[in-house]
């Protein structure tokens, strides 16, 4: 029997994937349009945006629009890799029904 | 299928609700938050005002400058008040339509008004290419988004501009014209209007 794969626990947490899912179609997105999308806290969302960056599966910028300052997110190659060997995984653990 | 169920506490069912959430939060991040129907039907209506200017009221010369500026007033009036939905999203796809409408767009009302103060303004073959140039942007915006109804709109500018060419008494010009301007503008806005409410109402019966 193939040994099955392992599902990475950075993606695999709810809101991180939500977040990684988001970031796949966008060039970048700012806190409050990933925080309104995936119905989170700023705190909560804050935390794992943490978590996604020491894993450098996202790259953080911040910068003033106007007067207000903006914390802006891109999904790095390094996350697209990660993403990507989650979702198969998932097809393998899923018997191929992707 | 028991045996990934053993392995860390992972259930199918976590799994399945893991694609749902992937699938979801795909397809919300593609989601544009621009809304754009009310642009076309605003110009239509100032295509309209300008034609019905030149038909009745005097001054023609100053219809369509007039018009023209009085709607980039309003539009950006709009613009700067519409409510923000989301946050700063930023993607190739809004960038290349943002281009195709600046360009073009921009083009469009230089070319509109320099015809008009020229004197071209009566001239067939001068008005056509206005269509055409509508029709251009249409298209081009049709095949970013690959959205058929803009492609009919695209056709709709690029019949009238063809058939503005063979016909070209004031009265059938002034029939294309409007025709082109009616369903290539007032009528997909308001079909983008239709469709942007009715996204907006799926995306809250998701939520």
């Amino acid at each position: 029997m193939p040994e099955l794969p392992e599902l990475d626990p950075v993606v695999h947490g709810k809101l991180r994937l939500a977040v990684l899912s988001l970031l796949v179609g966008v060039e970048e997105a700012d806190f409050t349009w990933l925080r309104d999308k995936t119905g989170s806290t700023d705190g909560n969302l804050g935390a794992q945006m943490m978590k996604l960056e020491e894993a450098g599966y996202v790259a953080m910028q911040k910068r003033f629009a106007g007067r207000k300052p903006q914390t802006l997110y891109r999904m790095t190659p390094a996350g697209r890799k990660a993403l990507a060997k989650y979702v198969s995984a998932l097809k393998l653990l899923l018997g191929g029904a992707l | 299928m028991a045996d990934f169920e053993r392995q860390g506490g992972v259930t199918r069912a976590e799994l399945v609700q893991r694609v749902a959430l992937m699938e979801e939060m795909i397809a919300e991040g593609r989601q544009s938050t621009a809304r754009y129907g009310w642009m076309f039907v605003l110009w239509g209506l100032t295509y309209f005002a300008a034609i019905a200017w030149t038909v009745a009221l005097p001054y023609t010369e100053w219809a369509w400058p007039v018009c023209i500026a009085a709607c980039s007033v309003v539009f950006g009036i709009v613009r700067t008040r519409q409510p923000r939905t989301g946050g700063k999203i930023d993607n190739l796809r809004r960038h290349s339509l943002d281009a195709v409408w600046q360009v073009i767009g921009g083009g469009i009302v230089l070319y509109l008004i320099a015809v008009i103060v020229s004197g071209h303004g009566k001239e067939p073959g001068y008005l056509a290419a206005v269509l055409f140039f509508n029709g251009l942007a249409n298209g081009v915006s049709a095949r970013i988004l690959r959205w058929w109804p803009q492609g009919a709109a695209a056709a709709i500018w690029w019949g009238c501009g063809t058939a503005m060419l063979f016909f070209t008494t004031r009265t059938e010009v002034l029939a294309l014209f409007l025709t082109a301007t009616f369903c290539g503008m007032i009528l997909f806005g308001l079909y983008a209007m239709w469709l942007e409410r009715h996204d907006a109402g799926m995306v809250q019966a998701h939520a």
